[in-house]
């Protein structure tokens, strides 16, 4: 499906990313560059292959121990937020 | 030995000074400091320096010496870290405005190991925006510069780190490679950057962009420094379950015993045109030198390696897209917008991401939404098995493959910034390895006639990095221009 302005604003949304409408223009035309190019892998067959989603999955996954650890920074972390309540950080309302 | 000599001096030799107790940490920290307030400056090499933290960790490093504690062989050698590696306390933007003013709670895993062999950091490198670029041009606050030569790019990402340890201004660093992103700027600048093989090196602490590829490398300025830089930060950590206990440090002593009987492989399939000829003689200039020392130069293909940046830039944006959702103004960084809570999303995203980092969201989301999962996402993930077994083929045959980590010497600011495809293509030596997971390693080959870096790569088997600094510095004792530095650092800028 050719990327138009509707299609960059719906997967705009999809991303909680706002875009500028003066920047659709752009967006369209790097998309449609990027994924026309990308279109070259349609000329593989890659039937009976195994996707591979990481390197070393046939490793065993090591286990360990479930134990607590000390991890004293709820400070430092709070202090970070942008706005902050007490212990909690707050957001705009949602209802 | 004079003061400006000291930048040029090798980690191996700082660490074994500072062992000695021929000088103390602290001296060496003032003349790395004192340099880098010299040339930083005229190269855009810092996000954040902070003088007085460092020369405070370098007295520490010296108290634990006085007070008979055993260090590593890194004590008291300064070490600059990308500014994707977490630092407690200390500004980690990733090269973005989102993350401006945010100071980790904790330490990366690689960080904590430097800490405790007692190196001494000079401050956060320039980065492209979240590890998002090949030029370090897409840095939310400004572009570093080539200290070759000032109107051209350091490559990317990780250029901050590989201009540092070219201009002297530390001698190592560490970056981070998803695509290339350690090798290509180490190429364009100069030294030696490796990627360790995938799972070699914990990623706890190191802000996430593409989970499948992403790994932590070393910049230095000699084999032997790039291993024992690599040594301090390898293995398995509980912390991120994909490290693994086979990746074991690599004895200095073995980087020296040469190449003889060894096959080196070069894929010229993949080589093929539009590659620049003097890095072509390069190559041929390298296996030759090789050969007379003992290796053995054999023809080998990789068939779907010139598929791999299409298949990169649908895998490494996909991962990113999701990596990326963390970042929604509520709980670091910076928030925008007025309203209900999906404005703010939105708003702070829009905003707090630049052009490169927000076109990657959109394509990954776009390759992952319903209806192009399997056409996209699904398909790249099969071709990358392909490109797995080329690399698992060749290196059957061959004990590391040769190769240039670029297609041109480093390119112009501003020349490719307007054609994110242009730049894609650049990455088309780097990202085979990344997909196959193996260790490569960007080594100092020569220079162009007009003076430019020319960086050539070898890859090889999973966690045999050993072998690849062996060969390189096998190459290197033989190098005429293993010593050159850029005129500015020579100068003490």
């Amino acid at each position: 499906m050719p990327i138009d302005a509707k299609v960059v604003h719906d997967v705009a949304a999809l991303s909680r990313l706002r875009v500028d409408p003066s920047e659709e223009g752009r967006f369209v035309a790097e998309l449609t560059a990027i994924l026309s190019y990308v279109e070259q892998l349609q000329a593989l067959d890659v039937s009976g292959i195994e996707p591979t989603s990481q390197v070393g999955e046939g490793a065993t996954t090591p286990l360990r121990e479930d134990r607590v650890t000390p991890c004293d920074v709820s400070e430092e972390a709070l202090g970070q937020a942008p706005d902050r309540d007490g212990d909690y950080f707050r957001v705009p309302r949602v209802v | 030995m004079t003061k400006e000599a000291h930048g040029g001096e090798s980690a191996e030799s700082i660490g074994r000074s500072v062992l000695r107790r021929e000088r103390t940490a602290a001296d060496v920290a003032r003349e790395f400091l004192d340099r880098a307030d010299r040339s930083a400056p005229r190269l855009n090499t810092y996000l954040h320096r902070d003088r007085e933290g460092t020369l405070a960790a370098a007295a520490r490093v010296d108290a634990r010496i006085a007070s008979g504690e055993t260090l590593s062989p890194l004590a008291g050698v300064p070490v600059a870290l990308k500014d994707n590696l977490c630092t407690r306390g200390i500004p980690t933007t990733c090269g973005s405005r989102i993350l401006e003013g945010y100071r980790p709670p904790y330490d990366a895993h690689v960080v904590e190991r430097l800490r405790e062999a007692g190196a001494v950091f000079t401050g956060k490198t320039n980065c492209d925006e979240f590890a998002m670029g090949s030029s370090t041009e897409n840095s939310a606050y400004f572009p570093t510069k080539n200290p070759w030569d000032l109107e051209r790019v350091p490559g990317g990402s990780s250029g901050g780190s590989a201009a540092t340890v070219a201009a002297l201004e530390a001698p190592l660093a560490l970056g981070s490679d998803t695509g290339g992103s350690v090798r290509q700027p180490a190429a364009f600048c100069g030294v030696f950057g490796l990627k360790p093989t995938y799972g070699a090196v914990s990623r706890y602490g190191l802000v996430a962009f593409a989970s499948s590829l992403d790994q932590i490398g070393p910049f230095a300025r000699t084999a032997r420094d790039t291993a024992l830089l690599y040594n301090a930060i390898c293995g398995r950590d509980p912390r991120d379950m994909t490290s693994r206990s086979e990746a074991l440090p690599v004895p200095l002593e073995d980087l020296e015993r040469g190449v003889k009987g060894m096959k080196l492989g070069i894929p010229r399939d993949l080589i093929g045109e539009g590659v620049n000829p003097e890095i072509l003689a390069s190559l041929e200039k390298v296996a030759k030198t090789l050969a007379n020392e003992g290796a053995e130069i054999l023809d080998v293909t990789l068939p779907h390696a010139r598929y791999s940046i299409a298949t990169y830039y649908l895998i490494a944006p996909a991962e990113a897209s999701s990596n990326l959702a963390r970042y929604d103004g509520v709980r670091y960084g910076f928030r925008a917008g007025e309203g209900d809570l999906q404005s703010m999303y939105a708003a702070t995203r829009g905003k707090g991401f630049g052009r490169e980092v927000r076109r990657r969201i959109l394509l990954g989301t776009y390759a992952l939404s319903a209806g192009y999962y399997d056409a996209y996402y699904l398909r790249a993930m099969k071709v990358r098995t392909l490109v797995r077994k080329d690399f698992e083929d060749a290196l059957s045959r061959a004990d590391a493959l040769l190769l240039p980590t670029t297609p041109t010497p480093p390119f112009r600011l501003g020349e490719k910034v307007d054609d994110p495809l242009a730049m894609y293509l650049n990455d088309i030596f780097s990202i085979p390895a990344s997909l196959a997971g193996a260790p490569a390693l960007s080594f100092p080959a020569g220079m162009t006639r007009s003076g430019l870096p020319i960086g050539l790569q070898l890859v090889g088997r999973p966690f045999d990095e050993a072998k690849l600094l062996r060969i390189a510095r096998t190459w290197e004792r033989r190098n005429e221009d293993a010593a050159r530095v850029p005129k500015l650092a020579a100068e003490g800028a």
